[in-house]
């Protein structure tokens, strides 16, 4: 007999629907799967007959064949083990298959018959069309998501079976928490001093503005960057399902609410392998740090010590947004839209300070800024020195403003972003610009000025003026740009000694 | 074949043998020198008739070049004649000659006249441009590759105003200050620059002052000890400051770090008994420790170039009113916020996060205010640091910004 059963695997980021076809017949005994199952899922087969013997289902002692339909895509991962076993029992006539009609089943199983969580299961979910979809109980909330299908988590494939015949009621869902109470990460308070760092955080989160932090160690780069998830509106629904969707398939840890609210922060270190920053890989395609950090920040701190290969891969993304991974076998697109935050040291002893005071040579210091390349430094709106903070700073009563306080003027600002039709400033055209950028004729002399001196090129100049507008909005000013805000933006582009042509 | 070439070029090729370091080059040529005939040297033919000596193994015969040849004098004898049998000394003159590039021995033609009573002079010459260039009051403007913008400003200034007073300029060429101060004496179209190198003529170091190179042995000379092809070498460069404080009349020292090369050539001229002058700097810059040391030392203050033209007794009569350094002119037709910037800032490089704690204003007031004195010529700065800026910054005129 046979008996087809609707499930989903998992391609990069987006689920694919899968027909796991079982027939039991005559034949001699055994049990084989085909249609391009990987390692993990042909060793499904051991798994499910465990899970079947220890749940006390009978095992038929016949000719098993599991075919993956459509057999031409591969499909990894053992999400496919609870489907296989439903369509063993239904086939084997243990289950009626009335049942099981219009129901998809998707968990991992355990030899003891317990049902597993798997990675990407919003994603494979969203790629169903049954009424009905079976889920691992801890991806209760994570497939409710979708909200397109009656769900059901399940802790046990004998639980699911007498469900299933209507001997037990469906087991109750677990709560979901209130989304509210979520933390907001760390709080710009904590940071003493830093006034210059503080502007360029804040101009960073309201106008997507990319950020590159230069200073000596333990000067704060890092306790800075940290804060700037925490500045970012909440996500939108249409966001938010994004990052979920990435999250889950990397297989990370999603919030007990199952959707992930709050503008991610990803942080790899330099060892990182360009594949996991990038995504990829051989045996599965999973997305990498820089998908990871999609609507939200990525801070790669010790930036010139990343190899340069990782750097310059980073280039598409930030162009477009997304990344096109090919391999022999496919091809596919994470999106990675992100806010990227630099760390790195001014020269190779660390400490720079004022012109002429560091240790180290020119051409130390002119090697270390070539590491970042000049495509990929140009994609910095904001260059800020930090400096570190003075003793009586660290030590002082005086708090800085709040995270909320700074949230409240980025919110107000990324509103008038919204109103022009970008999610930031940073995203302006040259055409936007010209229409909701004009300069007074008190910056036309700043920028003349700067342009004479040889210290702003052309391109520069689009760039301050982006930052001078979010700048602008983050004041509350709508109207033309005047000196104060295109003398601040340029303030926040200063190339620190080491990253400017030295002479 | 010998006849068709003149001696330099033999002297070229004796000077690119190896380990023909120029304590070994002088024995050898004087042996041939003093052999060839009993008087004075004879001119024009002492290096070739070195170049024979070599090739026939008779040069080993004399007990100094022995002794100055190490342990084993023989096998650095079987190198030269090696090198000496395979080099091509037509091609290698026509290198020098493509280069424009003249070779003066001690004591011989064309050597200039301010080396030859040196303690250490050079034995071997290199040079590219006119040796007249040397003829005239000389002043030395030395100082640190990893100067302030300060020093830089005060290099080229001094370097100018000197050159328009007819002082030749000579430095190492050298980043920083060395390279401001050949920039700005070129600027004055005034007297010949001269410019002592480490390298070989051929070989510019730091590559990007190549041009810089190129002009200052176009309008003046440059020297070196090293023959062409010479790469720099870390012992070469107190060699050079040697020659440079021996070529100067006076040593100004703009900006230093404690150690350095500019301290080397300070010390080199204050045992020749070249005066040394020293910029004073503030005391918590580390790029004029060097300077202050020297102040504390003894030497004189350079404030200005009328103390440069004392120290070469070229006094001008009359010297003209310097500007006060602390000038508040236009300080009561400023706004206010100018003014507290202004105050807020030191005369030593301050970064924007110290002058917006001090004076507590918001980044865009500060930033436009830093813009509005920079173009007054009142400060100057970039990268995140800023600096009151002296009078001579202000001579350039510069647009003001509407209030």
């Amino acid at each position: 007999m046979i008996a087809i059963i609707p499930a989903a695997t998992l391609h990069g980021v987006d689920g694919r629907s899968v027909s796991v076809e079982v027939h039991v017949g005559p034949g001699l005994p055994g049990f084989a799967v085909v249609g391009l199952p990987d390692a993990a899922c042909r060793e499904s087969r051991d798994r499910v007959r465990a899970a079947l013997l220890s749940s006390e289902f009978k095992w038929p002692n016949r000719k098993v064949t599991v075919n993956l339909a459509p057999s031409g895509v591969r499909k990894g991962g053992a999400g496919l083990d609870l489907a296989i076993a439903i369509g063993l029992l239904v086939a084997d006539s243990q289950l009626g298959a009335g049942l099981v009609r219009d129901h998809a089943f998707i968990g991992e199983l355990g030899l003891d018959g317990s049902v597993r969580a798997v990675p990407g299961l919003l994603a494979q979910v969203d790629a169903l069309t049954t009424t009905a979809v079976v889920v691992p109980r801890e991806g209760f909330a994570e497939a409710s998501l979708v909200g397109r299908h009656t769900v059901r988590g399940v802790t046990s494939l004998s639980e699911l079976v007498a469900a299933l015949r209507g001997e037990v009621p469906w087991p109750v869902p677990p709560l979901t928490p209130d989304a509210a109470a979520t933390e907001h990460g760390p709080d710009l308070a904590d940071v003493r001093g830093q006034r210059v760092g503080r502007w360029a955080v804040e101009v960073a989160a309201a106008g997507n503005h990319h950020l590159l932090l230069i200073g000596p160690p333990g000067a704060g780069k890092t306790m800075l960057a940290a804060r700037l998830p925490g500045l970012l509106p909440a996500l939108g629904t249409r966001e938010a399902m994004e990052t979920t969707r990435i999250h889950s398939a990397a297989g990370l840890a999603l919030p007990a609410s199952g959707l992930i609210e709050r503008p991610p922060f990803r942080a790899p270190h330099h060892s990182a392998s360009m594949v996991s920053v990038v995504g990829g890989g051989s045996a599965s395609m999973r997305p990498g740090e820089v998908s990871l950090a999609t609507n939200g920040v990525l801070m790669l701190d010790e930036m010139g010590e990343f190899p340069a290969t990782v750097l310059d891969a980073l280039r598409q993304p930030l162009e477009e947004g997304v990344v096109r991974i090919s391999r022999a076998r496919s091809t596919v697109v994470f999106p990675a839209r992100f806010l990227l935050v630099g760390a790195m040291n001014p020269c190779p002893c660390g400490e720079g300070g004022p012109p002429g005071s560091c240790r180290c040579s020119d051409t130390a210091r002119a090697r270390y800024a070539r590491r970042l390349s000049g495509p990929l430094l140009d994609r910095f709106d904001l260059r800020v020195p930090i400096t570190r903070p003075d003793v009586f700073e660290l030590l002082g009563a005086e708090m800085g403003e709040r995270s909320e306080a700074v949230a409240g003027r980025v919110a107000a600002a990324r509103e008038m972003a919204g109103a022009r039709g970008v999610v930031g400033n940073a995203q302006l055209t040259l055409a936007q610009l010209e229409r909701v950028a004009p300069v007074t004729k008190g910056a036309l002399r700043v920028f003349e000025y700067r342009l004479r001196q040889g210290g702003l090129s052309a391109r520069g100049l689009h760039r301050v003026r982006r930052v001078a507008r979010t700048l602008a909005d983050l004041a509350g000013c709508d109207g033309p740009l005047d000196e104060a805000h295109v003398c601040a933006a340029l303030e926040l582009r200063a190339d620190p000694s080491g990253l400017q042509s030295a002479a | 074949m010998s006849a068709a070439l003149p001696d330099q070029a033999w002297l070229a090729a004796l000077a690119h043998l190896p380990g023909m370091w120029p304590t070994r080059l002088a024995a050898v040529l004087d042996l041939a020198r003093g052999e060839a005939g009993a008087g004075p040297p004879p001119p024009g033919r002492a290096a070739a008739e070195a170049w024979e000596r070599i090739l026939n193994g008779r040069v080993m015969l004399d007990p100094r070049v022995r002794a100055r040849c190490g342990h084993e004098p023989d096998l650095v004898w079987r190198q030269w004649r090696t090198a000496a049998l395979e080099s091509d000394v037509a091609r290698l003159w026509q290198v020098y000659r493509a280069a424009a590039v003249e070779l003066h021995v001690l004591g011989g033609p064309g050597y200039p006249a301010c080396l030859t009573a040196d303690p250490r002079p050079p034995y071997l010459l290199c040079s590219a441009g006119s040796l007249e260039a040397l003829d005239g009051p000389r002043a030395a403007i030395v100082g640190t590759r990893r100067c302030t913008t300060m020093g830089r400003e005060i290099a080229a200034q001094f370097g100018r105003e000197l050159a328009e007073a007819g002082i030749r300029v000579v430095s190492g060429l050298a980043l920083g200050i060395d390279g401001a101060a050949h920039a700005g004496a070129l600027s004055a179209h005034a007297a010949p620059p001269v410019g002592v190198v480490a390298a070989g003529l051929d070989r510019p170091y730091p590559a990007r002052h190549r041009r810089l190179w190129q002009t200052v042995a176009l309008q003046g000379v440059l020297m070196s000890e090293a023959p062409l092809g010479t790469e720099t070498a870390p012992w070469r460069f107190p060699a050079r400051n040697r020659i440079l404080a021996a070529v100067a009349d006076v040593v100004v020292v703009v900006e230093s770090h404690r150690t350095g090369g500019s301290m080397i050539t300070a010390d080199q001229a204050l045992g020749r008994g070249v005066p040394v002058l020293a910029v004073p700097g503030p005391i918590r810059s580390v790029a004029s420790a060097g300077t202050n040391h020297l102040l504390r030392e003894g030497a004189p203050p350079a404030c200005d170039v009328e103390d440069i033209l004392v120290a070469l007794s070229l006094d001008r009569s009359a010297r003209t009113p310097t500007p006060t350094l602390f000038d508040t002119r236009g300080g009561e037709t400023r706004p206010a916020v100018h003014n507290e910037v202004l105050s807020a800032l030191d005369w030593t490089p301050t970064s924007v996060e110290v002058v917006l704690g001090r004076t507590g204003r918001p980044l865009p007031d500060v930033a436009a205010a830093l813009a509005a004195l920079e173009m007054a010529g009142l400060v100057r700065g970039g990268a995140g640091w800023w600096e009151r800026a002296g009078p001579s910054a202000s001579a350039s005129p510069a647009p003001t910004v509407g209030e």
